[in-house]
């Protein structure tokens, strides 16, 4: 009975240890047409069931068919995406690991320092999923139009609170463009995520807050949207402005979260992921899927996605920065 | 949206539930998911939320409500797990084990891990059951008071879990209070969270959220275990105890631990509902009510089944009342539910009030299987516990390596980090000290949990108030709290000077000591 039970523990410890193990040596020649032989790891930075980590699951799903290999999506998730990120440039770069990366977030971390991570320690495959920002308030606020609440932001100068989802963090950013182009203080209140920033919306505990409209579908009715941050009205939502119109912030506010691996990846390595993505997020039951899962699909190719990384690094270095002068 | 439903429309969807969740395929996968659920529960370093979590994409194939029923039993079975390896080895194996680990242990210790395990079995079942009803009958009353829960309760709720410290101190409230403090300088280590500045994180990526929960859980309770089995082995051969033990519950027991179950169920329900607090915390408030309104309170720290009932009745009645605001209001209120809320998206089913009207099926369904994942845990947590209770024999010859790999895999498996395996060594040699000092190491996890709560609650109230107190006391939820935390504390000094003045003086109550293993093995 004694070694039964025995056995059965060092069972226990092997399966653990089969959960910690997952390292795989394999060589890649530059030039030959290459194509995964084992699974490949997926790093996403948020936890499991967040919104990154939805949209991920929804495409490595069917992205499976075009790679030929399981693609195992690993959520390491803590400090706003740093130490997932940290693990994905830090990895072996023989294509059995890429991950998802968010933007602005993962140049705003390096714009904040305390990163061990550059704008060069990824190369760009995809990107996957493009969000708007937007700005709203509870369906119960004074607030109808946003001229209305920057007329009474103004008149009232830190008055009115924001939610935030942590000091600096992407709706932080969001809130504080508007902010600052439409010209009044506020205060903003950081949360600990999304849920929460967003909660306390709902509880009336704040005035405003800036998010993406899928951080608010299951509760569409209690939020009412005044404004998006994008240079043209959105097609599902005609009926609201965008700040550009008003004479606020006038350029495309948002997340995206796009596909890369770490630097030093082969091409054609690159060249076979950015196939088998594409053709996943093209393969019908992707999309029926991304539908229903509310996943805002926005393909773009390695060299339009590097223009787009680019573009954020500076949006971070340059614009953030200035948005948060050091105290 | 369509419009709400009569009482006897719900009624019959609710009958029509159960029978949707009868079908073989669902009965294989709640027998299925409650036993990987248990497993992974015994784990330490496996959590519930992480057992959701990896067979998340598995239920993406299914029915939705075969896919929940499924994430369900996950749930439920790992927070029933936790509690077989707190009480065998003193390795919570999820965090909403470590108050059973206080008396589970000591009853292992003497012999009667069986009675434990059953005790803990039992009361997880109650508890989990019981909160079906509040899940199916109260659902949008209690969603209500997840939305009264802003910053200013938040804070209080944790002041009000911190005066746990003096129920579960050991012979010193002094000691008690030290370690609780110890806690919560442990717990502002990390990001600040309102400023975004550094603490005492010394470069560390690792410690950028803080000290991660579960592994100062697994060094303090379990490491520090290992060390002081090891060092009473190089001491002195322990002998090992002769185990005298009956599984099943005898009549006499189970009426003792019903109003203990009832009560946990209460305070675990609610703590459920509440965003931000969890199974980890209903546990140690489960104990605590456990032990203030005992009976027999000498028997707390040595082995008392209605501490090890008041822990797991308590954490899976949270899983019920957690459910609540997830599915009516889209507010995840801890890491399970926002996983299986998660899951819901991906389905394509937005949590709110369509889940009641427009896809009302698929979510009494889901009820009905949550209601029989509630049974199959009990039958196969009973069957279980007879084999598991076979592990309290093992010799520590045994035990202290296989333990040693599991602190270790454990603590690596949270975040595949070998910082986080180094922190766990440090609890561990924390824990061994703190005990060896009589402090108490569950005070200490306490303070760890509730003390970012704390922390966030009152900066976040002071900002929104623009530094006026005032906030603090501004809702009748807060005075609510305040007054529970008062009672909290006042409580166990007011009914110890009671008890001293009616009967004879009562021997201290006891937590995880040495004195009292150095009793047993006497």
């Amino acid at each position: 009975m004694k070694k039964f039970f025995a056995l059965m523990l060092v069972l226990l410890l092997a399966m653990c240890l089969m959960v910690g193990c997952g390292e795989k040596e394999q060589e890649v020649d530059e030039n030959a047409e290459w194509a995964p032989t084992s699974p490949v790891t997926v790093i996403v930075a948020y936890k499991a069931g967040s919104g990154t980590d939805n949209t991920a699951r929804v495409l490595t799903t069917y992205a499976e068919k075009y790679v030929g290999q399981s693609l195992v999506i690993e959520n390491l998730e803590g400090g706003s995406g740093s130490i997932g990120w940290t693990a994905l440039v830090n990895a072996e770069a023989d294509g059995y690991t890429i991950g998802f990366v968010n933007l602005p977030t993962y140049f705003s971390n390096i714009a904040q320092g305390g990163v061990d991570y550059t704008a060069e320690s990824i190369v760009p495959i995809c990107n996957h999923v493009n969000e708007t920002s937007v700005i709203l308030v509870a369906a119960d606020s004074p607030f109808n139009t946003l001229e209305e609440l920057v007329t009474y932001a103004q008149a009232n100068p830190g008055v009115l609170k924001a939610s935030t989802n942590g000091n600096q963090a992407s709706n932080h950013i969001g809130a504080q463009l508007f902010a600052s182009t439409a010209g009044f203080e506020y205060t903003a209140i950081p949360y600990g995520g999304t849920a929460d920033q967003l909660l306390a919306l709902r509880q009336g505990e704040v005035d405003f807050s800036s998010a993406k409209f899928a951080d608010f579908a299951s509760f569409t009715s209690e939020v009412k949207v005044l404004g998006v941050m994008a240079t043209e009205r959105m097609a599902d939502h005609p009926e609201i402005p965008t700040l550009g119109e008003l004479g606020y912030y006038d350029q495309w506010y948002g997340s995206a979260r796009c596909i890369v691996a770490p630097a030093g990846t082969p091409q054609n390595v690159i060249d076979f992921y950015e196939a088998a993505f594409k053709a996943a997020m093209e393969d019908a039951d992707y999309l029926a899927a991304a539908t229903t899962a509310s996943v805002t699909t926005d393909y773009m190719d390695a060299e339009a996605l590097a223009g787009l990384l680019a573009a954020q690094n500076t949006f971070a270095m340059e614009t953030v920065t200035a948005l948060f002068p050091a105290e | 949206m369509t419009e709400a439903l009569t009482t006897a429309q719900t009624l019959s969807l609710m009958g029509a539930g159960f029978v949707n969740a009868l079908t073989p395929l669902n009965l294989l996968a709640m027998a299925a998911s409650v036993t990987l659920g248990i497993v992974i529960g015994c784990l330490p370093g496996l959590s519930a939320a992480m057992g959701v979590a990896l067979l998340l994409p598995m239920t993406f194939t299914m029915e939705p409500a075969t896919g929940l029923i499924v994430l369900g039993g996950i749930y439920c079975g790992a927070i029933f797990g936790g509690s077989i390896s707190a009480i065998l080895i003193h390795t919570p194996g999820t965090p909403a084990s470590a108050a059973t680990a206080l008396d589970g242990y000591q009853l292992t210790l003497q012999g009667k891990a069986g009675k434990a395990l059953a005790t803990a079995c039992v009361s997880s079942f109650f508890g989990g059951l019981l909160s079906c009803i509040s899940l199916y009958f109260f659902a949008p009353a209690l969603a209500k008071l997840a939305m009264k829960f802003a910053s200013p309760e938040n804070f209080w709720l944790s002041i009000f879990g911190l005066t746990i410290i003096a129920g579960v101190s050991s012979k010193s409230l002094l000691k008690g209070l030290m370690s609780g403090a110890l806690g919560l300088i442990l717990s502002t280590i990390g990001m600040d969270p309102m400023e975004g500045v550094k603490r005492f994180q010394f470069g560390q990526v690792a410690l950028y959220d803080g000290i991660n929960t579960t592994c100062a859980l697994i060094g303090l309770f379990s490491m520090s275990q290992v060390l002081i089995l090891a060092e009473k082995k190089i001491k002195e051969r322990g002998n090992v105890v002769a185990v005298k033990d009956r599984m099943m519950l005898t009549w006499a027991e189970f009426k003792l631990i019903t109003p203990t179950i009832l009560r946990s169920w209460i305070i675990g329900n609610i703590i459920g509902i509440l965003p931000g607090a969890g199974a980890s915390i209903a546990c140690f408030m489960g104990y605590n009510e456990a032990y203030r309104f005992s009976k027999h309170k000498e028997d707390f720290g040595h082995g008392s089944i209605e501490g090890v009932a008041g822990s797991e009745a308590a954490n899976n009645a949270v899983t019920g009342g957690s459910l609540i605001p997830m599915l009516t209001l889209g507010i995840p209120g801890e890491s399970v539910t926002a996983v299986l809320m998660g899951g819901l998206i991906i389905q394509g089913l937005q949590p709110g009030p369509e889940l009641f009207t427009r896809y009302a099926p698929m979510t009494y369904t889901f009820f009905a299987g949550f209601v029989l994942i509630q049974f199959f845990m009990l039958a196969i947590g009973l069957i279980g516990s007879k084999g598991f209770a076979h592990i309290s024999r093992l010799s520590d010859a045994i035990l202290i390596p296989c333990v040693t790999v599991l602190c270790v895999v454990g603590s690596f498996a949270i975040r595949k980090n070998f910082v986080d395996v180094v922190l766990m060594l440090i609890f561990g040699m924390l824990g061994y000290l703190v005990r060896k000092f009589d402090l108490n190491p569950a005070a200490i996890v306490l303070a760890l949990i509730l003390g970012p709560i704390g922390e966030r609650g009152l900066r976040r109230s002071l900002l929104l108030s623009g530094g006026n107190p005032a906030i603090l006391f501004s809702t009748p939820l807060c005075w609510a709290l305040i007054i529970l935390s008062v009672i909290g504390i006042m409580s166990p000094m007011l009914m110890n000077r009671l008890e001293k003045k009616s009967v004879v003086p009562e021997s201290p109550q006891g937590d995880v000591d040495n004195r009292t293993e150095a009793e047993v093995s006497e």
